[in-house]
């Protein structure tokens, strides 16, 4: 809104006291001035220090104002270090194994056969990253030649020590052989006495054996890390063990029906049935009892929170064929192609996301009387797995002991046992715990390493990501908060990947889990995007039509005085 | 005497209208309170009573985000009785702060400096109305009885400006800038009128003195004093609330505006639409804007600094972020001063049509656009802008004539011949 007042009070000041003539001079007057009287040398000073006060409010105010107050804030960032971290020049995560092994043998005759078998390891072992050190338990890691990353010796208690080797001498039996133990990350071997290598040869039976049993236990945790390796960032690749097509398929299959990580999940048990029966199940016993042991073990990982729903009078979607009786299986069928709908996901309460993390679904389906027992048309299971969403499990009636058909009212918790432990398998692959090897405890370290590992690239290319985005909008501010982000990224990623290097595998995900939240939230900073689709040609339309109003009497004035007052230089 | 007489007749009636309307219409104070063009977030009753519960229960005032005035009108409203339920002491204050306003005016009157300064006199200097007369456009103005009805805060700013151009115009000097002090520290933009103002009390001084004291000496000792005086409040302040706090809550939300309740400026539209980004700098520009025209018109019309400082009041009813009518009546009121340029003002009709009609239409478009809903923002912003407009050709309207009036003194010939400008 152009000030009327302030135009007519400068138009007026500058011209009042000198420009007035008759009517009948006018004309004269702008021909020539001879009938106007010489400005008074007053009034001129008056006139100039009206106009040099407005236009001196401009200058030693309005422009500290516009300057102070559009001037685009940007935070230093370490571009070239965070680009470093995005293409993996600053940190090559390593994965050192350590594997101790217990010995019922001489000091020497011990040293001998780890280092034999070390050799032959190395020889089996494609992925440089990936490596496995053998060591004597008792001992606090003797010089041993094989070891590659070579450090000055502390107390190595602060290291995971990823499996144990327990050398069991037997005298039955084939030897040697072995077996791993399912809840223990530890690996008994059975040999016979005859078979510890002498001192002077290069190699023996059981060295090569306990070579090839630990690479066949670490296979996939090396397929898992080069697959993530060879996805994430290209300059991994040179590096990396080429995998077979059908590894990649598989690993691609597992990676995609596994959640993103993250360091809470949510649970939901649901209960849905199509007619009042069973309204009650005895929940909390059966997951106390199947689940938390599980849920336990996964807590260096990740925490999880639970809870569970009944749903009574639950209906299918009218988008979904109804079910099929199937003469031959004497069984009411869903066709494969269905089961996609079988979530009847308008009606049914299943909220995507509680809370923070994600949420992982059960659902527990009861069919009615009359259409048990409900089975898969191709297959003939009554469970399936939705990737990254969680499980749905057919529960018959039939197959609840001692009710003969009947739907029970309250499902205790021997009937949910089948329920409890396909919800277990289903949980373990959605978070993407692999496959082998058969002891859980290995299988979770693995897992540890896997997303220390993936926790990181994330982060980095995060952070990468902000440093790009960073370069290419120079419009776009940049908060102190971004910064401080970023600092904490990169010192907890060096922190991650330093754990990383020493085998604290623990220490690493943990660090690695806080640099991946701070990036995330750097990159995410709500008050950097609010400029973006703002093109300079805008700022013409903001400060036009405000300012320019107001600047041209102000700079009409100026430049006529400054015309006058040349002349009357020139003049003298 | 006669005009004491008329005086006390006025005052009297005056006071007997305010407390009629108190009484006679029990819920005419709480309506007017709660309209947009009466009550401002800076000078709102309702905020006051509401900053003066948290105050009584030992709760810091500013701690809802409702409260934005001054930390020391609190005592002085927990000195009254609760007005919920004895609104008589408070309609009482309020009626006295109107009168004196009016007295105050009376005085500036009486001095005779609207028309004959130190430096100027005007040629039409006996064209001029009584100081009663005067105080009875101030007291019987619509603007000042809806302003003192609603019992809006602005009517204590108001009376402190007055009371301070009042002073200035007879020479009192420490009363002056007390005063002054007063009112920049209840509405912060007054200050603007301290260097005109202080030139006012120079020139009676002047007069007064036979010798004219050292102008820039003058000067820096009255700054000096108008900034203990302020700072002497603002500590005070400090002491009442325990921190400085309340700097932002009431200077802040002035400056920064963010509360963007409709009023009858032009600043709450401008800013709901603004682009977030740019928000600052044009803050900047508004009140720079405002700001400005202070040293230009000081230094133009320094023969005539009363005459200065009510167009300032005119420049702040229109180009403030919080002003209200109270604002406007206080202009309106100064304006009669100068009834010797009543003559050379040309648009005196579309002015006062303009004022009226958006005195009318705008409590009808606020209602269209709030409460029927059959119009929008936009209704109500187009009788703010021909408010605005109204007030604006006053005083450039005044300014030109002004300016004229200087030129018929200078040049004596050309008096009553048309001025063209080149």
């Amino acid at each position: 809104m152009p000030p009327p007042a302030g135009a007519d009070a400068s138009a007026a000041s500058t011209s009042g006291p000198d420009a007035s003539e008759s009517p009948s001079e006018s004309l004269d007057a702008v021909r020539s001035q001879s009938h106007a009287p010489p400005e008074t040398s007053e009034s001129l000073w008056l006139r100039r220090s009206v106009i040099l006060s407005f236009w001196a409010v401009v200058a030693l105010l309005g422009l500290p104002v516009w300057w102070k107050t559009t001037a685009i804030y940007r935070a230093d960032l370490p571009l070239p270090y965070m680009t470093d971290w995005a293409d993996g020049k600053i940190c090559k995560p390593v994965f050192p194994l350590r594997i101790a092994v217990e010995a019922p043998l001489a000091l020497q005759d011990a040293q001998h056969l780890i280092h034999t078998t070390q050799h032959a390891l190395d020889d089996l072992n494609e992925f440089s990253a990936h490596h496995l050190r053998l060591m004597l338990s008792d001992l606090p890691a003797p010089a041993n030649a094989s070891q590659q990353v070579v450090r000055d010796e502390g107390p190595t208690s602060d290291e995971d020590t990823a499996l144990s080797i327990r050398l069991i001498p037997v005298e039955t039996g084939p030897t040697p052989r072995s077996h791993l133990q399912p809840y223990s990350p530890t690996l008994d071997v059975y040999y016979a006495a005859n078979q510890i290598p002498p001192p002077s040869s290069t190699g023996s039976p059981l060295a090569t054996f306990i070579a090839h049993e630990l690479h066949k236990i670490f296979a996939e945790e090396q397929a898992l890390l080069a697959y993530l390796l060879s996805t994430t960032s290209g300059a991994h690749t040179a590096k990396m063990q080429s995998l077979s097509p059908e590894t990649t398929a598989e690993l691609e299959r597992q990676s995609t029906r596994a959640f993103k990580y993250a360091p809470t999940y949510h649970l939901t048990f649901s209960l849905f049935t199509p007619s009042s029966m069973p309204s009650a199940w005895d929940i909390e016993s059966a997951l106390q009892q199947y689940l938390s042991p599980l849920l336990e073990s996964f807590a260096a990982i990740s925490n999880f929170t639970v809870d569970s729903q009944v749903q009574l009078y639950a209906g299918f979607s009218p988008s979904v064929r109804e079910p099929e009786y199937d003469e031959a299986l004497k069984a009411w069928t869903l066709r494969k192609e269905d089961l996609s709908g079988f979530i009847n996901a308008a009606e049914w309460p299943l909220s995507p996301s509680i809370g923070i993390g994600p949420t992982v679904n059960f659902v527990l389906y009861v069919p009615s009387e009359s259409q048990s027992p409900l089975l898969v048309k191709e297959s003939g299971a009554n469970s399936w797995l939705v990737p990254q969403w969680g499980g749905v499990l057919i529960l018959n009636p039939v197959s609840m002991a001692g009710q003969n058909g009947s739907i029970p009212t309250i499902l205790t918790k021997d009937a949910l046992s089948p329920a409890m432990h396909t919800f277990s398998d289903q949980l373990i692959s959605l978070l993407g715990l692999p496959q082998t090897p058969a002891s859980l405890p290995l299988r979770l370290s693995t897992l540890k390493r896997v997303r220390a590992a993936s926790l990181l690239f994330s982060a980095s290319s995060t952070l990468g990501a902000l440093a790009r985005l960073t370069r290419a909008l120079p419009s776009i501010p940049i908060p102190d908060t971004v910064a401080k982000s970023v600092d904490l990224t990169t010192a907890h990623l060096q922190q991650a990947c330093d754990h990383l290097r020493d085998g604290r595998f623990q220490g690493a995900l943990e660090h690695a889990r806080i640099a991946e939240a701070e990036a995330e939230k750097a990159f995410f900073e709500r008050s950097m995007v609010g400029q973006v689709y703002f093109p300079d040609e805008h700022k013409v339309a903001v400060y036009l039509p405000l300012l320019g109003p107001v600047a041209v009497p102000l700079v009409m004035a100026a430049i006529k005085e400054l015309k006058s007052g040349l002349s009357a230089i020139r003049r003298r | 005497m006669a005009s004491d007489q008329h005086k006390a007749l006025l005052f009297g009636a005056a006071a007997a209208v305010r407390l009629l309307l108190f009484t006679a219409f029990p819920s005419l104070p709480s309506l007017l309170a709660g309209r947009v063009e009466v009550s401002t977030p800076v000078t709102s009753f309702k905020r006051l009573q509401e900053g003066l519960f948290l105050y009584t229960h030992n709760v810091s005032p500013y701690d809802g985000g409702v409260y934005h005035q001054a930390p020391l009108l609190l005592p002085l409203f927990s000195l009254l009785p609760n007005p919920s339920y004895h609104p008589f002491a408070t309609n009482l204050l309020y009626t006295m702060v109107d009168l004196l306003s009016a007295h105050a005016l009376m005085q500036i009157a009486d001095s005779g400096q609207a028309a004959v300064t130190r430096l100027f006199t005007s040629s039409r200097k006996e064209l001029r109305w009584s100081s009663v007369a005067i105080a009875a456009g101030f007291l019987f103005n619509p603007f000042t009885v809806a302003t003192c009805i609603a019992r809006s805060t602005s009517a204590l700013t108001n009376l402190f400006i007055l009371t301070a151009m009042a002073k200035a115009s007879q020479g009192a000097l420490i009363t002056f800038v007390l005063s002054m002090a007063m009112a920049s520290y209840l509405a912060m933009h007054p200050v603007l009128l301290f260097p005109p103002l202080l030139i006012l009390c120079y020139d009676v001084q002047a007069t007064n003195m036979k010798a004219a004291p050292h102008a820039w000496r003058f000067a820096v000792t009255h700054l000096r004093r108008l900034s203990i005086a302020l700072g002497a409040l603002l500590y005070l302040s400090k002491l009442l609330t325990g921190s400085w706090d309340f700097l932002g809550a009431t200077y802040g939300v002035r400056l920064l505006l963010p509360d963007l309740t409709p009023n009858v400026g032009l600043w709450w539209y401008f800013f709901t639409e603004m682009f977030d980004s740019f928000r600052e700098f044009f803050l900047g520009v508004f009140w720079l804007h405002v700001a400005s025209y202070m040293p230009g018109l000081t230094i133009r019309l320094r023969k005539q600094p009363l005459f200065v400082a009510a167009t300032l009041t005119g420049i702040f009813a229109v180009f403030t972020p919080y002003p209200s009518i109270a604002d406007a009546a206080l202009y309106l009121s100064l304006v009669p001063l100068f009834r010797h340029l009543f003559p050379l003002m040309r648009y005196t009709f579309l002015a006062s049509s303009s004022i009226l009609y958006a005195s009318f239409l705008g409590p009808v478009f606020y209602h269209l656009w709030i409460y029927a809903g059959s119009g929008n923002a936009n209704f109500f912003y187009a009788i703010t802008l021909v408010w605005s407009l109204g007030l604006s050709v006053i005083v450039g309207d005044s300014l030109y004539a002004a300016l004229r009036d200087e030129l018929d003194v200078e040049r004596p010939e050309l008096r009553g011949k048309e001025v063209k400008r080149i």
